[in-house]
């Protein structure tokens, strides 16, 4: 069975028994505490604010992978759970709610709507759940564009009393947390049930799997950190179309993000996250096609190159492995 | 509200929902034959849309008439789109083959949407034809000529769409195919040439659509997405083995909605489909026309 | 001068899992050949790769002397090798007629499609009878009958059966194997899997025997029916038992 985009590729910085590699938590740690420090380096906007976009896309992304890449099931309408963060958040937090409540309301509303979808989907094989997901968010960006068709601006002294880094760490915390989430789901049984959904649906249910809950399980994990993240751009952005949020695009950098970075990984969508912002910020800048530039780069990575950014990383880890051995038996040959 | 208001009401509804069936048989037909499902069939629709578009525009070809050129068209880019993308996945097995075509179909439309926005703009095109404003009057209710040719070409579709999968060879190699694969190879028919046939047709019948709905509803480069949904609640309404039932199941739909609109704020109207799609799967998944097993009707 | 069918050392996997190793037989013109073993032992897989469904990793496959393990399995049908699959995989949803038409799609067998039809429905009048119900309808011996004339449109010249007995009631499999008898006495050489070894070994040019994957014997129908080994395995005889 030849399962292109939906293959493991070998995981980097994790071991056998799927605990990190001591050089792995050393250098997460590292890295959270350069990160947690930037806003104190430098005042430079501009830094600030595409580290931010990378938090953000990094949970945007890894919401996905876990879903995708570790239960197999494709949302097309990721979309919908980001927007309902945002939308919900938003809504109560412009209407007097404390931010931090506006915030884990955001997050359960998304789960709820997930598991609207998800519970008269999953039983059904076939494409229902991502239909139902891809209708959902369709249905609610035109019918937001049509309930709140202008647009949503922060009050004046929200506006000049606008602190980035406060957005920043919030990305940043939420990136973490979705980070170390999906490690604990990977290293939880739990996971096994899951990853054998990944591999063949089939042979899962009849091993005695509860395929159906640890579906659901996978879908509230997902949308719940894909809500959380659409509360943070509620709560970042200071102007935007309540319908925004809602757009496929949204649902396809999550893919994209994934992908590149290697579906079904654990630092793939960190990976994938970087790489995006970064060329795309680089690209917008000479081309102005860049979302066809990604588009066609989506899907040359689904039929040619299954793993991304992290089976590169592997492969070339087999390549040098295989050059050396090949160094040593010429060693050994030579008189 | 009177009883002219209603029935008025009703009968756009069954000139929208021809235009639904017209696009879900496509879809439906590109799943049945090949368990492929193609996301991306709603921007096949834009793309035809625009064909039409500029071919009215700078021949002055009456709009009606252009579809005998854009089925064609759009029939040759349906070949080169399941030359470049659809036949490297068609060998996997069912949930996998799905599962990528959803993949690469999403990729499909956003490069579809972003070329169509970046060649033709955001702005929203109409066709213009020389009918636009008369209609048929009967019993006080108006039929516009434009929305009536939906349906009579809709019908018209369906029909020959019947006579070729029942009555000619090459149709039923299709039904076979759809059926079962292998047991069609081992008829001796050649299966990628049945899955480029039928790919190309339900591209086609995209694009004859989408210049109907250019006549008719206007034309963004982004109205793709909200036109696959549609054509996907009514294949799932029909049941996804019936490819001729979709075109009533359509009818049904633009009515069910047109009749909602009058009872709940226009504003919902788009959750009616959602709500339908959901019913129908809690307590007919098999949809109004399906069957449990495969095969095309 | 090259046998009607020459399989030359082919192995055969299913994602990893290799099914076939190293098999080499070979159909003559004309013969009954019969494929016996227990479940799993490859013996579908190897049908299929003969059709074309399944490539061989290694080795060849010939037919008239040619090739065609690397060709389209639909270009093998034309050339004359025509499968009836395991659980016959008719068109249900089609009519009986509309199976049978089906059946001569290749271009080969077109032009004559007529004719066959009327040669398939003399052969099988019950299938005359109903040809405008649809397949899923028939009862299983009449399915494996419209399983056996669809392939016989296709004007085979050699003609694959896998388990054509497969759930019939006796008196019925007794018509499939007069059937293919009389097949095969009109000039097509016949291959066929069955696990009632007795009957089949009576109608038999040869036999081979699989096991895991490989053959492990092969002889004349009457050697294998006489043979104890062939006995104790696959005719339930046990060693002391009597000859019937």
């Amino acid at each position: 069975m030849n399962n292109i985009a939906l293959e493991q590729p070998p995981e980097a910085g994790v071991d056998e028994s799927g605990h990190l590699k001591r050089w792995a938590v050393l250098a997460a740690v590292g890295l959270g505490i350069v990160a947690a420090l930037v806003p104190h380096i430098t005042q430079r906007q501009d830094i600030i604010n595409r580290l931010f976009l990378i938090f953000l896309y990094i949970t945007l992304g890894q919401s996905w992978n876990i879903l995708a890449g570790f239960a197999g099931q494709i949302n097309l309408g990721h979309a919908a759970f980001f927007g309902i963060g945002a939308l919900v958040t938003r809504t109560l937090w412009l209407n007097g709610m404390a931010f931090p409540f506006a915030f884990v309301l955001g997050g359960l509303t998304s789960m709820g709507f997930a598991l609207l979808i998800g519970i008269p989907t999953f039983r059904l094989r076939g494409a229902y759940f991502a239909i139902g997901t891809l209708a959902l968010a369709e249905v609610l960006r035109i019918t937001v564009s049509n309930t709140n068709p202008l647009i949503s601006t922060l009050p004046m002294d929200s506006i000049t009393t606008y602190d980035l880094s406060a957005r920043y760490y919030l990305a940043l915390g939420l990136a973490c947390a979705t980070m170390l989430s999906t490690y604990l789901l990977l290293r939880s049984r739990l996971s096994l049930g899951i990853m054998a959904l990944r591999e063949d649906e089939d042979a899962a249910q009849a091993t005695g799997v509860r395929t159906v809950q640890h579906k659901l399980l996978a879908l509230a994990i997902s949308s719940f950190f894909a809500g959380l993240a659409g509360a943070t751009f509620a709560f970042y952005q200071v102007s935007y179309y309540p319908q925004a949020p809602f757009q496929p695009e949204w649902t396809f950098d999550a893919l994209l993000v994934s992908f590149i970075g290697g579906l079904g990984t654990l630092i793939g969508p960190l990976l994938g996250a970087v790489f995006f912002i970064t060329v795309r910020e680089q690209l917008s800048l000479v081309v102005q096609a860049h979302e066809v530039v990604f588009g066609v780069l989506f899907i040359v990575i689904v039929l040619a190159l299954p793993g991304g950014l992290v089976n590169i990383w592997a492969r070339l880890t087999k390549l040098f492995a295989a050059l050396r051995k090949r160094n040593k038996a010429i060693h050994i040959q030579a008189p | 509200m009177t009883l002219n208001t209603i029935l008025q009401t009703l009968i756009f509804g069954v000139f929208v929902g021809s235009i639904y069936g017209i696009v879900a048989v496509g879809l439906g037909l590109v799943f049945g034959v090949m368990g492929i499902l193609n996301v991306a069939h709603g921007d096949l629709l834009m793309v035809g849309g625009y064909v039409g578009f500029w071919l009215v525009t700078l021949t002055g070809i009456d709009p009606f008439l252009s579809l005998i050129i854009v089925g064609p068209l759009m029939f040759l880019m349906g070949i080169a789109l399941n030359r470049l993308l659809y036949r490297r996945i068609i060998r996997f097995e069912g949930e996998t083959k799905l599962k990528n075509s959803l993949l690469i179909s999403f990729g499909l439309v956003l490069i579809l949407q972003q070329v169509a926005t970046l060649l033709w703009t955001g702005d929203e095109r109409t066709i213009q034809t020389a009918n636009a404003g008369k209609s048929l009057m009967l019993g006080g209710l108006v039929f516009p000529y434009t929305r009536l040719a939906n349906l009579g070409i809709g019908l018209l579709i369906i029909v020959l769409l019947h006579l070729f999968l029942h009555r000619t060879y090459f149709g039923k190699a299709l039904r076979a195919t759809a059926e079962d694969w292998e047991a069609a190879i081992l008829a001796g028919i050649d299966i990628q040439r049945v899955y480029m046939v039928a790919f190309s047709l339900g591209t086609a019948l995209a694009g004859i659509a989408g210049t109907l709905v250019a006549v008719n509803y206007g034309l963004g480069p982004t109205i793709g997405l909200s036109w696959t949904l549609k054509a996907l609640i009514v294949v799932v309404l029909a049941g996804t083995g019936s490819v001729t039932g979709a075109f009533p199941a359509g009818i049904l739909l633009g009515v069910i909605e047109a009749i909602s609109a009058l009872a709940i704020d226009p504003a919902y109207r788009e959750v009616v489909g959602l709500v339908l799609f959901m019913l129908i799967l809690l307590l007919r998944p098999q949809g109004l026309f399906g069957k449990a097993e495969r095969g095309l009707a | 001068m090259p046998e009607l069918l020459e399989v030359h050392d082919i192995s055969v996997s299913y994602a990893d899992l290799q099914t076939l190793w190293d098999i080499s037989l070979e159909i003559k013109k004309g013969e009954l050949v019969v494929l016996v073993g227990p479940n799993g032992a490859g013996k579908t897989t190897l049908l299929r790769s003969i059709a074309g469904l399944d490539r061989p990793s290694t080795g060849s496959i010939l037919f008239d002397g040619e090739p065609i393990h690397t060709i389209p399995a639909h270009r093998i049908v034309e050339r004359g090798i025509i499968l009836v699959p395991e659980g016959r995989r008719l068109f249900k949803s089609m009519t009986v007629l509309e199976n049978l038409e089906i059946g001569a799609y290749n271009q080969r067998a077109r032009p004559e499609k007529n004719t066959t039809l009327q040669g398939i429905f003399e052969m099988f009048p019950i299938l005359a009878e109903r040809q405008q119900q649809t397949a899923g309808m028939l009862s299983g011996g009449q399915q494996q009958m419209l399983a056996v004339g669809r392939a016989l449109m296709g004007l085979p010249r050699l003609l694959l059966l896998d388990e054509p007995s497969l759930g019939l009631a006796p008196l019925v499999v007794e018509s499939i194997f007069a059937t293919l008898q009389k097949i095969n006495s009109a000039g097509v050489s016949v291959m066929v899997v069955e696990q009632n070894v007795h009957v089949v070994l009576e109608l038999a040019n040869r036999a081979y025997i699989m096991e895991q994957g490989r053959i492990v014997g092969q002889g004349t129908g009457v050697e294998l029916l006489t043979d104890q080994n062939v006995r104790e395995a696959y005719l339930g005889y046990l060693p002391e038992t009597p000859q019937p």
